[in-house]
């Protein structure tokens, strides 16, 4: 009995070499549930191991980008929702900004601040959609209730503003389409207070949790050059090190007004990833906590001509959504409708990287790998 | 162009070279291929680089001009970001990317005979254009 394994790190592995083997391809998808919609990956296998990982996108490719050749610019603005609908407000802004900036249109200060609030607030909303499935995906079931009882919380401060609970609809090119109701401003109050010690309670389930931390600490790491090169942007480039925000960097609509700090990791894993997105959330508190505090009173929308038509010229607006850098390329020839838009969403990069991190992974350590990414598939397909 | 410091128009046979000059040189080094476009002019395709250099905090967009079923020089080697979204651009367009490591289609369909979506003169099935006023 002596030499009998005492736990599982003592049983000798058994190489490939010594039984002989030959490599294999498992397809993953497209309706796996760690895939988070519809994502197909052929992985090729040596045992356990993945040698290559292929995705395979485009089950959800609705043609956004054609379908904007043919609506008018505010006609656009719903579609703008499903690009990433789970952080349908950003495209929104996003959006709204690039056409704002291509006609030249100065947004009223109420409306930016409203703007702000909208954004950070579902910024929390999408990391806390990011942090229950990744947890889920890991076998932790309880901070994905914790997460969607929050979630319901921003949810119902959005419904009462624009009726919607997903898709919003809000913003328009020059502002937004409705002002605020008045208890929304108070319940906002309320939210960002009882929202701090939540995120130490999902920190107190995870951040020290030694399965947690086994299952992502050191795992599929991504060195900063090669996310670079892929441009992979957002919380995951900011897990590698950089310090980069659009907020902060190059600040858009009124972002240079609000005190807030750029969270980055060290080692760019997938514990990193879990890391940087949690304090970002603390930070988009931050950030809602002094909007709320200081809203001006005004106008909430700029005049636009009922027929609006930006001048010709093209744009390029980048925005910072929950998931990295988020462009608008407009061109416009004065018309009604855009000659082109193309949108740059920072799932498609970021999941492009992918089959870089995950040579040499194990099959389990794929969905925890896949998941820290955050890349959802309608914002890869569009 | 709105966005960008500078925006200009090349060759098509320099892009490569100018891409990896944009890259490489110290005092430029472009090292993140931020979007990739291409607009369809009917008579002409144009492809459009945004670039990004996150030590200098330079903004530029790098024009080219080609011909419809033209081909262009993949700059794939120089950022990988630009892989995907030249698949993309291949497939939606129909042009071609010379030296692609992967020139699979992307997001159509693996059935699709549609011809090629992106173009403004594609019919489709389905598809009903916006009555011009």
């Amino acid at each position: 009995m002596s030499d009998y394994p005492k736990n599982s790190h003592d049983i000798p592995l058994i190489t490939t070499e010594q039984v002989g083997s030959e490599e294999f391809i498992v397809n993953m998808g497209p309706q796996h549930p760690s895939t988070h919609g519809v994502c197909r990956l052929l992985l090729k296998m040596d045992g356990e191991v993945i040698v290559e990982a292929v995705p395979i996108v485009g089950y959800l490719h609705r043609a956004l980008e054609k379908i904007a050749e043919n609506r008018t610019y505010l006609q656009f603005i719903p579609y703008t929702d499903r690009i990433d609908y789970v952080t349908a407000m950003i495209c929104n802004h996003g959006f709204c900004m690039a056409v704002e900036k291509l006609a030249g249109i100065q947004v009223p200060e109420r409306a930016e601040y409203i703007r702000v609030i909208m954004d950070e607030l579902n910024r929390i909303a999408s990391h806390l959609i990011w942090l229950g499935t990744f947890a889920l995906d890991l076998g932790a079931i309880t901070p994905f209730l914790y997460c969607f009882r929050e979630r319901e919380k921003i949810l119902d401060l959005f419904e009462m503003t624009c009726g919607q609970r997903m898709t919003f609809n809000y913003m328009r090119v020059g502002g937004v389409s409705r002002d605020l109701p008045e208890q929304f401003i108070p319940l906002a109050k309320e939210f960002t207070e009882y929202f701090k010690p939540r995120v130490d309670e999902y920190e107190y389930l995870l951040t020290q949790n030694p399965i947690f931390l086994g299952r992502t600490k050191g795992v599929g790491i991504l060195p900063q050059h090669t996310a670079i090169d892929y441009s992979v942007t957002g919380p995951n480039l900011r897990a590698t090190g950089l310090k980069w925000d659009l907020r902060k960097e190059e600040p858009y609509s009124i972002y240079d007004r609000f005190e807030f700090e750029i969270p980055t990791g060290e080692n760019s894993d997938t514990w990193d990833r879990y890391s940087v997105r949690i304090q970002e959330m603390r930070q988009a508190n931050r950030i809602v906590e002094q909007a709320v505090k200081s809203i001006p009173e005004g106008e909430i929308k700029a005049k636009t001509p009922a027929v609006f038509k930006p001048p010709a010229g093209e744009a390029y607006v980048r925005i910072e959504s929950s998931r990295g850098e988020m462009g608008f390329y407009i061109v416009s020839e004065g018309n009604t409708i855009p000659y082109r838009l193309k949108l740059r969403t920072a799932s498609f990069s970021n999941l492009a990287v992918l089959p870089e991190i995950i040579r040499g992974w194990k099959i389990a350590d794929l969905v925890a790998i896949f998941a820290s990414l955050d890349v959802i598939m309608p914002d890869v397909d569009r | 162009m709105v966005g960008v410091d500078v925006a200009f128009k090349v060759d098509k046979d320099l892009i490569i070279k100018i891409c990896y000059f944009a890259k490489e040189t110290p005092e430029l080094s472009f090292d993140l291929l931020a979007c990739m476009t291409c607009i369809d002019y009917v008579e002409r395709l144009e492809l459009v680089y945004n670039l990004f250099s996150f030590k200098h905090r330079y903004k530029v967009a790098i024009k080219t001009s080609l011909p419809r079923d033209g081909e262009l020089e993949s700059v794939t080697p120089i950022w990988k970001a630009a892989n995907w979204h030249e698949r993309e651009i291949a497939e939606l367009f129909g042009m071609t990317f010379k030296n692609h490591p992967d020139p699979r289609p992307i997001l159509l369909p693996e059935d699709w005979e549609g011809g090629f979506p992106m173009r403004r003169d594609w019919e489709g099935k389905d598809f009903v254009r916006l009555p011009k006023k």
